[in-house]
């Protein structure tokens, strides 16, 4: 349909891998894009991280001091929603999550990612392209695998911790069984309707891996589409070219703030939907008096 | 497409983009934007709690916006 060819983005929906430009026959076919900007970021986060850690001092300034605040800040939010017995458990996993992501999200707004790659050819220029079709780096969670491996990493760590935590007659009572501290008659008459709502509760929890990494990618791919977009406005409305390039410059730049805030905001709620989950299958009853 | 939608296109010639994503994203909006509103009211009744309404507001934004999310997705993936 016509309008379809409107909505086919500018940047493709899935990554390319790299190498396969270049010899035609699949070579490193792994090796996509998105991975490539993966494994700088975690190069960026291990280094940040030693750099923090070389000379640990007993009051922190500089880099340790910036990475101890961050993780007090973490630790204190996950705290409040996990609760004092899991966070020890959970705390690794959430954290990592957080950082990554984060890091991730704003590498993804450098300006090199994106705009370096393949593409056709400009007539007459050197090596500048009309539209790069197949960008060198994308970033990493721009990717429905890196989220999705993401989500369901998280799921597998939380039926560990639920089980272990509830045990395994515990989390299908916790599921399945009668809420609301029904006993005797009522409890018996319920119980079909409860069966049914459990059934209802495993298919959410079933589904949340697909939310979870269809949001953060979603919102991350729509953001890298809204700032191309917003980049080659200029051109695409027709203006002259000097017009175009002045747009082209001053017209993404309130689109890159958004950008910053929607990159914390998906790590965030990444997190804080995982520590969720976590909360509400691994509270006993009487904990949830004192909460 | 919808055979109607596809006539007013012809007819119109204006009508582009996707349905679904119209849609899905004016319920999203309105949703977190009645999010939004009780958020602030809460706060304005209990400054003290504005930490946890935070957390709350941000956590029942983000699920309803993976609404629209999910229809963006299908705009530019799908039909």
């Amino acid at each position: 349909m016509k309008f379809d060819a409107l909505l086919a983005a500018a940047i493709p929906l899935n990554a390319q891998s790299v190498f396969e430009e270049f010899y035609g026959e699949t070579y490193l076919e792994w090796l996509t894009n998105s991975l490539l900007v993966a494994t700088i970021v975690v190069g960026i986060i291990l280094g940040f991280a030693r750099a923090a850690t070389r000379h640990l001092e007993l009051v922190p300034h500089g880099t340790q001091n910036l990475f101890e605040a961050l993780f007090h800040g973490i630790y204190e939010m996950m705290e409040g929603i996990v609760g004092k017995h899991m966070i020890a458990r959970t705390f690794g996993l959430l954290a990592s999550l957080f950082i990554y992501i984060l890091v991730s999200n704003w590498f993804g707004l450098l300006p090199g990612v994106g705009s370096i790659g393949w593409g056709q050819e400009r007539p007459g220029a050197f090596l500048s392209y009309e539209h790069v079709e197949f960008p060198l780096l994308r970033p990493a969670t721009a990717d429905l695998n890196t989220t999705l491996g993401m989500a369901t990493v998280f799921m597998l760590l939380w039926v560990y911790w639920t089980i272990s935590e509830m045990g395994v007659g515990g989390t299908i009572k916790h599921i399945f069984g009668v809420k609301g501290g029904l006993k005797g008659f009522m409890a018996i008459a319920l119980a079909p309707i409860f069966f049914f709502v459990g059934i209802i509760e495993v298919i959410s929890i079933a589904f949340r891996p697909v939310s979870l990494s269809l949001r953060l990618f979603g919102n991350v791919f729509a953001g890298e589409n809204l700032l191309s977009t917003m980049i080659t406005l200029g051109n695409d409305l027709g203006l002259p070219k000097w017009v175009a390039y002045l747009s082209s410059v001053v017209v993404p730049i309130p689109f890159y703030f958004l950008e910053l805030l929607v990159g914390l905001l998906q790590a965030l709620v990444f997190v804080l939907l995982c520590a969720v989950y976590i909360q509400l299958s691994t509270t006993h009853d009487e904990e949830e008096a004192h909460h | 497409m919808y055979p109607i939608l596809a006539a007013a296109v012809e007819a119109a010639g204006g009508i582009t983009g996707s349905f679904t994503l119209g849609i899905a994203g004016a319920g999203a909006a309105i949703g977190i934007g009645l999010i939004g509103a009780r958020a602030v009211e809460a706060v304005g009744r209990n400054p003290g709690a504005f930490g946890r309404v935070l957390t709350l507001a941000i956590i029942g934004m983000a699920l309803a916006e993976a609404i629209a999310i999910y229809a963006l997705i299908r705009a530019f993936a799908g039909a």
